[in-house]
C-alpha cells in the first residue's frame, strides 16, 4: 500500500487544495470577504491567491520529497503523478487572481 | 495425482451442482461474472429499444407517436437503464468473470458478495423494468432533478421507483467495487508485484477505488430526497431553507465520475486486446499507470461543469472549466501509448482491431466536444441541447461499447471454447460505425441549431426535419447492427469450431488455463516474474495443469488460492473461500422486500426486512467456522503459508476498511451539504436552532468513546489468549455503544428542532441518524465478537472478528464525535 500512497500523494495534494479553494472561495462569498478591502485588493481575494501559492509550493515540495524510490516504475509513476498534481493545482486554482469572485 | 484427477477433484470442489439449485446457490466467480454479463445485455436491448422509439417519436415534426407523458418515461428510462443497468454491470460481469483469471488465482475475494451484488442487481433492474410496464417509471430525467422529482411535482410513486431502484442497484456496484479493489490487492498470483499486473488489473483496480468513493454521494442523495417525499423533511425544498442545487452537486458529485467509470474499464479492455493484435507489448506502461490515476483525481474536480447555467460566480466556474479541460491531457496520454503502441508493432486487421479503430474515431470526436463544453462561454450556449446529447453518447459508446465489443469478440472463445470467421462481425461493426454517426453526429447539428434535450416533439418550421429523419434513420442502421452482434454471438455459441486455449497467442494469464474454462480456473498457481508469463514461459499452462505450481494438491474440499502481500506480491497466506450457499440470494430477497416496502408506504412494515438483513448477515459471518488453530500449511514447492484466519491482512479486513472509505464518503457528502446549506442557500438562518442537549452530547461522547476503548482492549486480550477478559470487554463494548444510543435518542428528542420545520433541522436530523447507525453496526460488531470468543472461534492466531469490530468501534468513535460537533456548532455560535 506504500506504492498507491506515494504515487497517489501529489494528486491528493490537489484534490485537498482543490476542494479548499472551492470552499474558501464559497464560504468568503457568502460571509462578505469580497467586500472587505485589503491592500488595493479584497480580503477574499488575498487569502485565495495566498492559499493558492502556498498550495502549489507544496505541490513543488513535495515533487523534491518523492523523488527517491525503490523502482524504476515507482520514480516514474510517483513523477509524473507528482506533476500531474503540480500542474493541476497551477491551472486549476489559477482563477483565483484571474476571475472575478463572487459575481 | 495426475493431471486428469486433478482436475475431478477441483471441479468437485469449485463447481456448482446442476439444474436450478447450481443457480440458486452458486458463488462462483465464473457463474456469476457471464450473468451479469448477460444480463445486462438484456437490459442493453430494452434500453435500445426505448432508445429507438425516442428516435420514432422524433423522426417528424408534430409526431404523435407517443405523448409527452410517456415520452418523459423514455428517455428517462432510457438514460437510467444505459447508465445504470447496463454500463456499469456490464463491465462489472467481464471483471467478476476475468479478473481472478488474469491475476492468476482462483476466484475473487468475497464470493458470497459477487452473489449477493448480482442478485441485488437482478431485483432491482426488475423492478426498474417492471416499472414501465406498470406505467409508472421514472419521468424526470435520468439526473432527477429537483423541484420537478419532489413531491409537489411527481406526486406518484415514479421517482420514488428511480430511487429506491438504484439505491438497490447501487448496493451491488459499491458491493462489485470492494470486490475488485480487494482481489486486485491481495488475491494475485505469487510473484506478481503491481509493477507486473496486467494493466487492465490496473484499471480495474482504480475503477474500483473511483467507484467506492464516488457511489456513496448518490446513495446519500437518493436517501435524502427519499425521504423529503416520504416525510416532508426540506432538504431541496428552498421555502425552508434547503436548495435544489444541492441535488445537483450530489448528483454530478458521482455522476462525472461515473463517466470514467464507465471509460476506464472499457479503456483496459484497448490496453489488453491492441497490442496482442499489433504483437508487441504495450508502450509506457508506467505512463499509462501515471495517467489512469491523473484522471481518476481530476475527473472528481469537474462535477460542476454539469451546473456551469446554474448561476454560479466565475471563479467557481473558471476552477471547473479549468480542470474540465485539463482532465483531457491524462486522456491524450494513453491515447497517444495505443497509437504508439501500434505503431511500435506489425498490427493485425481483426475483427476486435476493426472495433478499435472505431473506438479511435469516435472517441476522439467526443473528446474534441467536450473540450468545447468545457469552456464556459460554449456551454452557455450549447447547454442542454442536442450537442450535449451527441457529445455523451460519442464519449459513452465510442469509449465504452466500441472497446467492449472488441473485448466481446476477443474473449469470445475463452468463454466458449470456440472460433468463428468474421463475417457476420465486420458487418455487423459496420453498421454500427455508420448507423452510429449518421444518428448522433446530426445531433450536433440539431443542437446547434437550437433543439433543446427532452422535447417530445417539434414545429416544422424550426427547421430540423431532414436532420431529425436521417439521425432516426441512422439509429435504425445502428440497431440492426446490434441485432447482427446479438446473432453473430448465437451463432458461436453453437456452430464454431472448438479451439485449443491461447487462439490470439496473448501473454497473460487468462490463456494458461483450458477453454472454455473449468469452475477452478487454473489447477495450480503460477509464479509470476514478468507482465507477460505466458509470453515469457509458453509451456506454462501444461505445468500448470500438471500441479507444478503452487496448491497444486486440493486439500480437505477446501476453495483454496493464495494471497499475496499488496505491492510485492511476495506470498502472505491461504485464502479459504466460501462455497455454494444460498445466503446471498435470500440476503437479496429481504434487501428487496426492505425497498418494495417503502415503496409501498409501508414504512414501519420495512424494519421487518431490515431485522432479517442483520440476521442473515449475522448468520453470514458465522458461518465462517473455524475453531482450531492450524499453523503454517503446504502450499506446494516446498513452501508453507498460513491460512487467512490466522494472518493479519486478510481479505475480510480489507474489504471491511473498504466499505468504511466508502462510508466516510457518505458522511463527508453529508457535511458538504449541511455546511452548503448553511452557506448557499436561501431562507436561513434557521427560525429554531438546538436548545440544550450538552448533557446528553457529553454522555453520548463518552460512552463512544468507550465503546471504542473497549473495544480495542478486546482485541489486544484476545490476542493474548486471554479469552475471559476478552469476553468481558467485548460484553462492556456493546453495553457502552447501546449508552451512546440512548443518549443519542435524548439528545435529538430534547434538543432539535423537528425536522420538517427547516433544512437546518433535517439536516441535524440526518447527521443524527447517522451517529445512530453506526453505533448500532458498533454494538452489534462488539455483541459478535463476545459470541465468537465465547463459542471458542477466537485465539492468538484469529483475532480477525475483533479487528474487523475494532475498525468498525473506531469508525464509530470518530464519525460519532464529527457529528456531534456539528450538531453542537450552531448553539455555540448563537
Amino acid at each position: 500500500m506504500s506504492l498507491l500512497a506515494r504515487i497517489s500523494a501529489g494528486l491528493l495534494l490537489w484534490a485537498f487544495g482543490f476542494s479548499l479553494l472551492y470552499a474558501m472561495q464559497g464560504t468568503g462569498c457568502a460571509y462578505g470577504w469580497a467586500d472587505v478591502a485589503l491592500f488595493g485588493t479584497t480580503l477574499l481575494r488575498g487569502i485565495l491567491v495566498a492559499t493558492w501559492l502556498v498550495l502549489v509550493a507544496a505541490c513543488l515540495a513535495l515533487l523534491r520529497l518523492v523523488r527517491s524510490a525503490s523502482s524504476d516504475f515507482e520514480n516514474r509513476v510517483t513523477l509524473a503523478t507528482t506533476l500531474a498534481g503540480a500542474g493541476a493545482m497551477l491551472v486549476t486554482g489559477s482563477p483565483v487572481a484571474l476571475t472575478s469572485a463572487c459575481a | 495425482m495426475n493431471a486428469l484427477r486433478r482436475h475431478r477433484v477441483l471441479n468437485a470442489i469449485w463447481g456448482a451442482p446442476t439444474g436450478w439449485r447450481g443457480t440458486v446457490v452458486s458463488v462462483n466467480h465464473s457463474d456469476i461474472g457471464k450473468r451479469f454479463v448477460i444480463a445486462a445485455f438484456v437490459f442493453f436491448a430494452i434500453g435500445g429499444v426505448l432508445a429507438m422509439m425516442i428516435r420514432a417519436q422524433l423522426a417528424t415534426p408534430g409526431s404523435a407517436f407517443v405523448g409527452p407523458d410517456i415520452y418523459n418515461q423514455l428517455f428517462t428510462m432510457h438514460g437510467s437503464i444505459m447508465m445504470f443497468l447496463f454500463a456499469i454491470p456490464m463491465f462489472e460481469g467481464l471483471a467478476l468473470y476475468m479478473l481472478p483469471k488474469m491475476l492468476g488465482s482462483r476466484d475473487m475475494a468475497f464470493p458470497r458478495l459477487s452473489a449477493y451484488g448480482w442478485w441485488c442487481y437482478l431485483f432491482g433492474g426488475t423492478i426498474l423494468i417492471a416499472s414501465m410496464v406498470f406505467g409508472v417509471a421514472p419521468d424526470g430525467g435520468w439526473f432527477m432533478y429537483t423541484p420537478l422529482s419532489s413531491k409537489a411535482y411527481t406526486p406518484g410513486i415514479n421517482a420514488d421507483v428511480w430511487l429506491l431502484g438504484i439505491t438497490f442497484v447501487e448496493i451491488s456496484a459499491i458491493a462489485a467495487a470492494i470486490e475488485i479493489a480487494v482481489s486486485v490487492l491481495k488475491l494475485r498470483a505469487p510473484g506478481m508485484r503491481l509493477d507486473r499486473m496486467p494493466l487492465f488489473a490496473w484499471y480495474l483496480l482504480i475503477t474500483a477505488l473511483m467507484m467506492i468513493v464516488a457511489f456513496p454521494p448518490l446513495i446519500l442523495g437518493s436517501i435524502l430526497l427519499e425521504v423529503e417525499r416520504a416525510f416532508d423533511w426540506p432538504f431541496f425544498d428552498p421555502t425552508r431553507g434547503g436548495s435544489p442545487l444541492l441535488w445537483q452537486h450530489l448528483f454530478w458529485l458521482f455522476g462525472h465520475p461515473e463517466v470514467y467509470i464507465i471509460f476506464l474499464p472499457a479503456a483496459g479492455v484497448i490496453s489488453t486486446v491492441l497490442p496482442v493484435l499489433a504483437r508487441t507489448r504495450i508502450l509506457g506502461y508506467g505512463w499509462i499507470v501515471a495517467a489512469l490515476l491523473s484522471l481518476a483525481f481530476l475527473s472528481f474536480g469537474l462535477w460542476v461543469h454539469h451546473m456551469f447555467t446554474t448561476g454560479i460566480p466565475h471563479m467557481a466556474l473558471g476552477f471547473f472549466s479549468a480542470a474540465s479541460a485539463l482532465v483531457a491531457l491524462p486522456t491524450a496520454v494513453q491515447v497517444f501509448a495505443w497509437i504508439g503502441t501500434l505503431w511500435n508493432g506489425r498490427p493485425e486487421l481483426k475483427l476486435p482491431m476493426l472495433y478499435l479503430l472505431g473506438f479511435f474515431v469516435i472517441f476522439v470526436i467526443g473528446g474534441m466536444t467536450g473540450v468545447m463544453l468545457a469552456m464556459v462561454p460554449f456551454d452557455l450556449q450549447a447547454h442542454d441541447t442536442h450537442f450535449v446529447v451527441a457529445h455523451l453518447h460519442y464519449v459513452l459508446i465510442g469509449g465504452f461499447i466500441f472497446p467492449m465489443l472488441a473485448g466481446a469478440y476477443y474473449w469470445l472463445p475463452h468463454f466458449t471454447g470456440r472460433t468463428r470467421d468474421d463475417l457476420l462481425g465486420k458487418a455487423s461493426f459496420w453498421l454500427i460505425f455508420i448507423g452510429f454517426n449518421v444518428t448522433f453526429f446530426m445531433m450536433h447539428l440539431t443542437g446547434l441549431l437550437g433543439m433543446r434535450r427532452r422535447v417530445h416533439t417539434y414545429p416544422e418550421e424550426a427547421g430540423w426535419t431532414l436532420l431529425n429523419l436521417v439521425s432516426s434513420v441512422g439509429s435504425f442502421v445502428m440497431a440492426f447492427g446490434f441485432a447482427l452482434f446479438a446473432i453473430d454471438v448465437a451463432l458461436h455459441l453453437y456452430y464454431a469450431r472448438r479451439r485449443r486455449r491461447n487462439p490470439w497467442t496473448a501473454g497473460t494469464l487468462e490463456w494458461a488455463m483450458p477453454i472454455p474454462t473449468p469452475a477452478y480456473n487454473i489447477a495450480s498457481l503460477p509464479t509470476v516474474t514478468d507482465r507477460e508469463p505466458m509470453t515469457q514461459s509458453p509451456a506454462l499452462a501444461t505445468a500448470l495443469a500438471r500441479g507444478e505450481g503452487y496448491l497444486g494438491e486440493p486439500r480437505d474440499g477446501w476453495r483454496e488460492t493464495m494471497a499475496v502481500e499488496t505491492t510485492t506480491g511476495a506470498i502472505d497466506h491461504i485464502v479459504v473461500l466460501p462455497g455454494n450457499t444460498c445466503l446471498p440470494i435470500v440476503t437479496a430477497a429481504v434487501t428487496g422486500c426492505f425497498f418494495l416496502c417503502l415503496l409501498a408506504g409501508h414504512y414501519w412494515l420495512s424494519l421487518l426486512p431490515v431485522a432479517g438483513v442483520v440476521a442473515l448477515g449475522l448468520r453470514w459471518a458465522w458461518v465462517l467456522d473455524w475453531r482450531q488453530d492450524l499453523g503454517p500449511l503446504p502450499i506446494g514447492r516446498g513452501e508453507v503459508a498460513p491460512i487467512h484466519r490466522e494472518a493479519v491482512g486478510a481479505p475480510g479486513w480489507w474489504g471491511s476498511a473498504f466499505l468504511l472509505v466508502a462510508d466516510g464518503t457518505a458522511l463527508a457528502s453529508l457535511l458538504f451539504g449541511y455546511a452548503f446549506l448553511w452557506v448557499i442557500a436561501p431562507n436561513w438562518p434557521p427560525p429554531e436552532r438546538i436548545e440544550g442537549g450538552l448533557a446528553a452530547a457529553l454522555v453520548a461522547a463518552a460512552a463512544g468513546l468507550a465503546g471504542c476503548l473497549f473495544t480495542r482492549r478486546c482485541l489486544a486480550e484476545g490476542a493474548n489468549g486471554l479469552s475471559a477478559p476478552a469476553s468481558r470487554m467485548a460484553l462492556s463494548a456493546t453495553a457502552a455503544q447501546l449508552v451512546t444510543i440512548l443518549a443519542l435518542v435524548t439528545l435529538g428528542i430534547t434538543a432539535l428542532p423537528a425536522p420538517q420545520e427547516h433544512a437546518y433541522a433535517a439536516g441535524s436530523w440526518a447527521l443524527l441518524a447517522y451517529a445512530l447507525l453506526h453505533a448500532a453496526i458498533a454494538l452489534l460488531c462488539a455483541g459478535f465478537g463476545r459470541i465468537r470468543i465465547t463459542a471458542g472461534h477466537v485465539s492468538p492466531r484469529r483475532t480477525l472478528d475483533l479487528r474487523v469490530a475494532r475498525l468498525f468501534g473506531d469508525y464509530s468513535a470518530a464519525t460519532l464525535a464529527i457529528v456531534l460537533v456539528c450538531l453542537l456548532a450552531p448553539a455555540v455560535a448563537a
